[in-house]
């Protein structure tokens, strides 16, 4: 099969996976912990739903622990500044590459719509998920997976494993 | 220097924030590269198109790996600070169902947490609707916390590693990994030629 455009123009699996590594490696070295994601994604939801309701954040079982009496902004997080650089690298990436673009990835005859539907969707399980793994792709599979944390090693073939049997119910979306 | 620097207060809590903006730069940067501003590049894993997401992510996770075990050996990285203080602690069946629901997300959304912050750098008008499903989620977990809080932190195990738990060492396990990965890439080399959805 020839390479659909999409997939074309980017590294070698194998030096972006090295080169992913040594940036891992570099922040193990320096911090003690890994990279991370989806943390920053929840400290944004205890900030928004605290503008809408801040009482009801802060007696929250799960979000009250970014709101301590006394502490820091729930934003002025190591991994919340480290997701801003991921923003900044990636935009720096993709105008280099010249390949920014506005647009929907999706199968090439899925409609719009649905698509943006599904991600929606999608990011609702998915957000569910990361807190009852306390991670995502990023702190769990990648950085646990690097430490051989037993977890992590549960939580990535639980994800792999769900999502090639799951693929099957959504292969038009991207077909 | 000995590290993990910041455990072993070689920098500071202020220093730390300003070198956490320059390593998410290069993993956004890596990311974008890897074609992970894509859901299409993510996805077509699960399709056999194109294993790109195998062949990164543990080509990544056996150089961060191997790099820490031999680090370690070289004594210009102290392994058991990481156990003592940061190794992630497993909570077995949290995060066997976070990571079903997980990989459901992934599949359906198209994205996980950081390659959606890719996807919006890219332009990707799906990533962004990703992310907000996220916020959404996030808040369905916690204000669900009456119902599951228990489950939450249940069948706590502790900062265990792959090692501990099949009672080997650390070397023996980390060539195990790297040996399964090897195994991996052959399996995913295989399985690009089968691509039984694109018969």
């Amino acid at each position: 099969m020839t390479k659909p455009d999409y997939a074309k123009g980017y590294w070698n699996p194998f030096v972006a996976g090295i080169a992913l590594g040594l940036v891992l490696l570099l922040t193990f070295y320096i911090m003690g912990t890994g990279l991370g994601a989806s943390g920053a994604v929840a400290r944004t939801a205890a900030v928004v739903t605290h503008a809408i309701d801040p009482q009801l954040v802060e007696k929250n079982q799960y979000f009250k622990e970014f709101y301590k009496p006394g502490g820091d902004h729930p934003l002025v997080d190591w991994m919340v500044f480290e997701v801003i650089g991921v923003f900044i690298g990636g935009i720096v990436a993709v105008l280099t590459a010249r390949r920014f673009n506005i647009s929907v990835g999706k199968g090439a005859s899925f409609p719009v719509i649905l698509r943006l539907i599904l991600a929606f969707g999608g990011g609702i399980i998915g957000g569910i998920g990361t807190r009852f793994a306390m991670g995502c792709t990023s702190g769990q599979a990648l950085s646990g997976g690097a430490t051989m944390a037993l977890g992590s090693w549960v939580f990535m073939m639980m994800v792999f494993a769900t999502a090639f049997v799951a693929a099957y119910f959504v292969r038009k979306e991207w077909q | 220097m000995t590290g993990p620097l910041y455990l072993n207060e070689v920098i500071g809590y202020n220093t730390s924030l300003f070198i956490a903006i320059g390593i998410g730069f290069l993993f956004g940067f890596v990311l974008e590269r890897a074609g992970f501003g894509d859901s299409r590049n993510l996805t077509s894993i699960f399709y056999f198109r194109d294993m790109r997401v195998l062949r990164v992510m543990f080509s990544a996770v056996v150089t961060a790996m191997l790099g820490l075990v031999v680090l370690n050996r070289l004594g210009l990285f102290d392994y058991s600070m990481l156990l003592d203080y940061s190794l992630l602690t497993t909570y077995f069946w949290p995060q066997l169902v976070g990571g079903v629901l997980f990989g459901l997300g992934f599949v359906i959304g198209g994205y996980c947490p950081g390659t959606a912050v890719v996807g919006l750098a890219s332009g990707k008008i799906d990533s962004l609707l990703f992310l907000a499903g996220m916020l959404v989620g996030i808040d369905v977990f916690a204000f669900g916390m009456p119902l599951w809080g228990s489950f939450y932190k249940s069948s706590d195990l502790g900062r265990i590693t792959l090692w501990q738990y099949f009672g080997t060492s650390m070397e023996t396990m980390a060539l195990t990994v790297t040996a399964a990965a090897l195994g991996a890439f052959i399996l995913a080399w295989v399985a690009e030629k089968w691509a039984p959805y694109d018969k």
